[in-house]
């Protein structure tokens, strides 16, 4: 046994270890006990570096404390820049996170680079360089944890939390809530003033756009201790962000949902309904130069619900509408541009919120603020018992016969007999003339409260009141003041170019006549038509439409249902909800009662007797209504379109409850969509009944994920029922 | 005997008539695993004060799957343990030949990663063959050498023996792994001085692995990134923006050591390990974390418990009934040694940065099962001492 010699060697061996144990120890002694005091001493002489913590942003609740937006947690990959600076040893590492990422090196460059300028040469970073590079957002769990376990592999990677906007409801009212964007460059000035990052992501539409101070929270940072190399030493502070504060909005998202539906339902609907022109003597179409027939394109619209004692939106719906998930999904600018393509034609314009934007003639649906001007002015002899004896049409006074020769003077009613004759109605007051919808009445309205005053624009500033030509100042981003057209706008809109050359200049009594139906130069947006019923709803309050009720505090729990938060448990930060009069008309019980008699009688009949008899406009329509469960007055419109062909009629409706307990006002335009009777109504009297209890409404659930393969902006949805849809319109007229 | 008072009988008292002695279940070294134990309960403890915040919606993210893999590893020790390591006598060559293609497959087909091929991926667990390489190297070695009884090693045996070691080391080199590939080279050194090898023999070797580190280099298989390890070594004050993040790891880490003091700033005060400052904290720069927060007397407490377990793998190699226990003992003795030592070295910067991890306390589930199959052959040695 050679005992002796093993041991010999091992002893050797042992020694070795003690001598590398001895290098050990020394090494940590010397570094704990002799060198660590010249290191505090370099300590005392630091710079501080400071780095922004990003806050939580505020959730949005609808009324009821259902999550429109939420945060999720969003993994994102970040480099040091210290290991990108080498031009080899960046290519390397992208090159191999490029495929663990599912993403170019290109694109991995140009965030570190920034975009090619025109000369070339990259023109800087957006990132800052004050915090890692983030080179992927949103990354999976899997991906983080595969990076973290071998970051020695990667060298100055890292994995941060950020919060990524999550919209569990979506699409339902995309428009409301908008969505979050890159600071574009123009803003970019302005948002650095408010200590914003240029990473950042900032609303850029809907709620999300006009609260995004208030959402936003308060940023924390870190502050560092670094040394003379900018080496990190220590945490000197740190302060925690503040998150945003949660915002409620007066929408209830169940009836919001059924908007959606009810709108997009009746439209593709509509779309199946052919119209024709109508014919002349000889049984050829009027305008010969267009097809005799043409299906109904039907193409958008939009529906507003309010409350018209306080003001509040219920709903607020347009299409053609989007999915406001899309702008964090993170897909390529191609695939944007496949899902939200450019284009001009107004008719597939997605990111327009039609409701507040929509510049529409209202057509016949203006007419009860005309009837007003009338009877506040006094400008029907006897107010309401004026009558008038309608012909079915109107020749103006104000023209000498001569000038009449060029120019329109002769005004008609809408067509009847199956097209081939203007209605007439025979002796009407104020109060038929609303119901049954007669032009004569308000063309000689509309020529005289002009041609009688001097060419004032008395009738302009009496619709004014109703909010007509100025925004409603609701809480929601590009929202389009409408015109009144007068003197000033006529000549500008001729000026600009907008109207056709060799038309005058000048405001004449024909504008005037065509105001008083709601036609010509008029626009205003839906939203304004509910505003402006809604005061005559209230007995003249014009309220601003508020679409927020509150902001809270930040924190609110949510509650046991999924997607809802437990509003009782929210805290209110600022009160948003408070009713905000803009105007109070205190319009007079002698105008406005003759007003919603007629606005009453769409609804329920009676129409008039003259050669045989007219029911009104909406009468066979709300035959199905249950108006003893909630009775509402309102007025149909047909706004006409190019070259007053029959499928360009855009159709408008608006009404309100006659029950102040239930105080709902309901505007619905359909673009191209025919006569008010027959698409926009349907869509208001749907809205009526959902409030009752008589059209199904489903309940709004959380979405499914976002489709990526997916080649439209949102998904085709429907009412669950649209039996509330039904019932016989009158056609026809409006 | 040299050392009479390592060779200490087995206590015999009265009381467990079933079974002599010389019952490997009797003869159980208690002292070899208690440091085992501690360092891995340490190296837990460590791991979750390096990582808490790196996952944010779970800070055990790591501590769960070391803990895990600490349990694994304790039921593969006790396995090993309970087989009589003479059994690897006739298998050592095919368990080389095993790793051998495990090496050779992985340079194929293994996972991609920071430009070398180190594992084999299989969903959330990866496997580096490199690691268990180790100990079936080790262990062929220890068989190849244990078949001859003469004194001195003949040069035709030394070539052999260098042979054995050379295939897997070149596989390793190429992989590239410089780290474990001189791991490798440290404990054959062991098993050869064990059975006798010459010093020139000694110088040979180390010349022949100066040379291969040369061609590789030179052959562009090890990658910048090592040689840029290896010049921030040199030049550990550069502030060459080329060199800043080979640096400013180890500056942290030094760093850390260094302000940990006598006692450290205490558990989850610290506020570099625990602000994030260290890359690959729980793996390879575990040690700071541990200088930092538990200051000298931590670090020397981990430093002494690795110095037990050393001693206790020596005496095994010592009190080994044959030459093939005790060239195996020699050889786990060496690696885990130079674990430790290249380890601890780089952190506190008196060795350059490579990634070997720190025996029982680095977060990793391949080193740590490699470990446990190594001190349960040195238990299963301990425990059949007796002939």
């Amino acid at each position: 046994m050679a005992s002796d010699r093993r041991s010999s060697r091992l002893a050797a061996i042992g020694i070795v270890a003690m001598l590398l144990f001895g290098a050990m120890g020394m090494r940590m002694w010397f570094l704990q006990v002799v060198d660590a005091p010249a290191l505090e001493q370099k300590v005392q002489s630091n710079k501080t570096r400071t780095q922004k913590l990003l806050p939580e942003r505020g959730r949005i609740f609808d009324r009821y404390g259902r999550i429109m937006a939420d945060n999720e947690k969003m993994l994102t990959v970040t480099v040091a820049w210290e290991a990108l600076r080498d031009r080899a040893d960046r290519l390397e590492i992208f090159g191999r996170l490029a495929p663990i990422l599912q993403t170019t090196v290109t694109d991995l460059e140009t965030r570190y680079a920034g975009p090619l300028g025109a000369d070339g040469k990259p023109k800087g970073s957006k990132y800052s360089p004050l915090l890692p590079l983030p080179i992927k957002e949103d990354v999976g769990e899997d991906t983080a944890m595969y990076l973290l376990e071998r970051s020695e592999d990667f060298p100055g990677i890292d994995v941060t939390n950020e919060w990524k906007r999550a919209y569990p409801f979506a699409p339902v009212a995309s428009h409301i809530v908008g969505y979050l964007g890159a600071i574009t460059e123009n803003d970019s000035a302005q948002y650095l003033d408010l200590g914003y990052n240029l990473n950042e992501r900032v609303g850029q539409f809907g709620v999300e756009k006009v609260y995004e101070r208030y959402l936003r929270g308060t940023p924390g940072y870190v502050k560092y201790e670094v040394d003379s190399r900018g080496v990190i030493l220590k945490v000197v502070e740190r302060v925690e962000p503040i998150p945003g504060n949660d915002l409620q909005l007066s929408v209830d998202l169940n009836l919001q949902q059924f908007a959606e539906q009810a709108l997009e339902t009746q439209l593709r609907l509509r779309r199946f309904v052919e119209t024709c022109q109508a014919k002349d003597a000889k049984r050829k179409s009027v305008k010969p130069q267009f097809p005799d027939c043409q299906n109904l394109k039907a193409p958008a619209g939009s529906v507003v619900m309010m409350n018209y004692s306080t003001g509040e939106v219920m709903a607020l719906a347009s299409y053609p509408t989007f999915d406001n998930r899309w702008f964090n999904s993170g897909i390529s600018g191609d695939k944007f541009s496949e899902i939200f393509p450019k284009t001009d034609d107004p008719d597939k314009s997605l990111l327009v919120n039609r409701a507040i934007q929509g510049q529409y003639n209202l057509g016949s649906s203006f007419k009860p603020f005309v009837a007003f001007a009338a009877l506040d002015t006094g400008q029907l002899p006897g107010g309401e018992d004026y009558y008038y004896l309608d012909q079915g049409e109107y020749t103006l006074v104000s023209i000498d016969k001569e000038t009449c020769q060029m120019i329109k003077c002769i005004y008609r009613n809408a067509l009847c007999g199956g097209g081939n004759y203007a209605c007439r109605y025979g002796r009407v007051n104020v109060e038929d003339a609303l119901a049954v919808s007669s032009d004569t009445f308000f063309y000689k309205i509309g020529e005289e409260i002009f041609s009688e005053r001097g060419g004032q624009p008395i009738l302009q500033e009496e619709v004014r009141k109703f909010g007509f030509g100025s925004s409603t100042g609701i809480d929601l981003p590009f929202e389009s003041a409408g015109r009144v057209p007068d003197k000033e706008s006529k000549k500008k809109l001729v000026e600009s170019g907008v109207l056709m050359e060799g038309e005058s200049t000048k405001y004449l009594v024909g504008d005037n006549v065509q105001l008083s139906v709601g036609q010509g130069l008029l626009a205003a947006s839906p939203l304004q038509l509910a505003q402006a019923y809604g005061a005559l709803a209230n007995g003249g309050d014009v309220n601003r439409p508020l679409i927020a009720l509150a902001l809270l505090e930040p924190g609110t729990p949510n509650s046991d249902q999924v997607g809802v938060a437990d509003l009782t448990k929210a805290v209110v930060a600022l009160n948003l909800g408070t009713k905000d009069t803009i105007r109070n008309l205190n319009i007079d019980p002698a105008v406005l009662d003759p007003i919603v008699r007629g606005l009453s009688r769409v609804i329920t009949g009676p129409g008039v007797e003259y050669d045989f008899y007219h029911s009104t406009t909406g009468e066979r329509l709300f035959a199905s209504y249950p108006y003893e469960d909630l009775p509402i007055a309102g007025k149909t419109g047909t706004a006409q379109g190019a070259a007053s062909l029959p499928w360009n009629d855009s159709s408008a409706f608006a009404a309100f409850s006659l029950d102040a307990n239930q105080p709902w006002v309901v505007s619905a335009y359909l673009e191209k969509s025919g006569y008010g009777s027959k698409a926009a109504a349907p869509v208001v009297k749907c809205m009526f009944m959902a409030t009752i209890g008589a059209a199904t409404v489903a309940d709004v659930l959380p979405s499914n994920p976002l489709d990526l393969t997916a080649t439209v902006a949102a998904p085709e949805r429907s009412l669950p029922s649209n039996r509330c849809l039904g019932g016989a319109a009158y056609g026809g007229r409006d | 005997m040299a050392y009479p008072i390592l060779n200490r009988r087995p206590q015999s008292r009265l009381g467990n008539i079933r079974s002599g002695p010389g019952d490997p279940r009797r003869n159980i070294d208690w002292t070899m695993l208690a440091p085992v134990v501690l360092l891995g309960v340490i190296g837990a403890f460590a791991i979750y004060s390096a990582t808490y915040w790196k996952v944010d919606a779970d800070p055990y993210w790591f501590t769960v799957r070391q803990v895990t893999f600490l349990i694994a590893s304790a039921v593969v020790l006790v396995i090993v343990m309970a087989f009589d390591y003479q059994v690897l006598r006739e298998r050592a060559y095919f368990l080389y030949g095993c790793s051998i293609i495990g090496l050779m497959m992985v340079l194929s087909v293994g996972a991609l990663k920071g430009g070398a091929r180190l594992s084999f991926d299989f969903g959330p667990i990866s496997f580096q063959p490199a690691e268990f390489a180790k100990p079936a190297v080790l262990v062929a070695l220890a068989a190849y050498f244990s078949e001859s009884r003469d004194e001195d090693m003949s040069y035709s045996k030394f070539i052999g023996g260098l042979v054995i070691v050379g295939i897997p080391t070149a596989l390793i080199i190429v992989q590239p792994d410089l780290g474990s590939a001189f791991v490798l080279i440290v404990g054959a050194l062991c098993v050869l001085v064990m059975a006798g090898a010459r010093l020139r023999y000694l110088a040979l070797i180390s010349f022949l692995t100066i040379v291969t580190v040369a061609a590789a280099v030179v052959a562009g298989i090890v990658d910048r990134y090592q040689l840029k390890r290896i010049t921030a070594f040199v030049n550990q004050n550069s502030t060459d923006k080329d060199l800043e993040r080979y640096v400013f790891q180890v500056r942290y880490a030094k760093r850390a050591v260094s302000t940990g003091g006598w006692f450290g700033k205490g558990y989850l005060k610290a506020p570099l390990t625990n602000g994030k400052f260290i890359p690959v904290q729980q793996s390879d720069f575990i040690f700071s974390a541990i200088a930092e927060q538990f200051g000298m007397i931590g670090g020397g407490v981990v430093l002494g418990l690795f110095g037990l377990l050393l001693f206790r793998i020596w005496r095994v190699g010592h009190l080994s009934k044959d030459l093939f226990g005790s060239y195996i003992c020699a050889g786990i003795f060496g690696v885990v040694l130079w674990h430790v030592f290249q380890n601890i070295g780089m952190t506190m910067g008196i060795m350059p940065v490579t990634g070997v991890p720190l025996p029982f306390v680095s977060y990793g589930g391949s080193s740590l099962l490699s470990f446990a199959i190594m001190i349960g052959l040195v238990e299963s040695i301990h425990m059949r001492r007796m002939r």
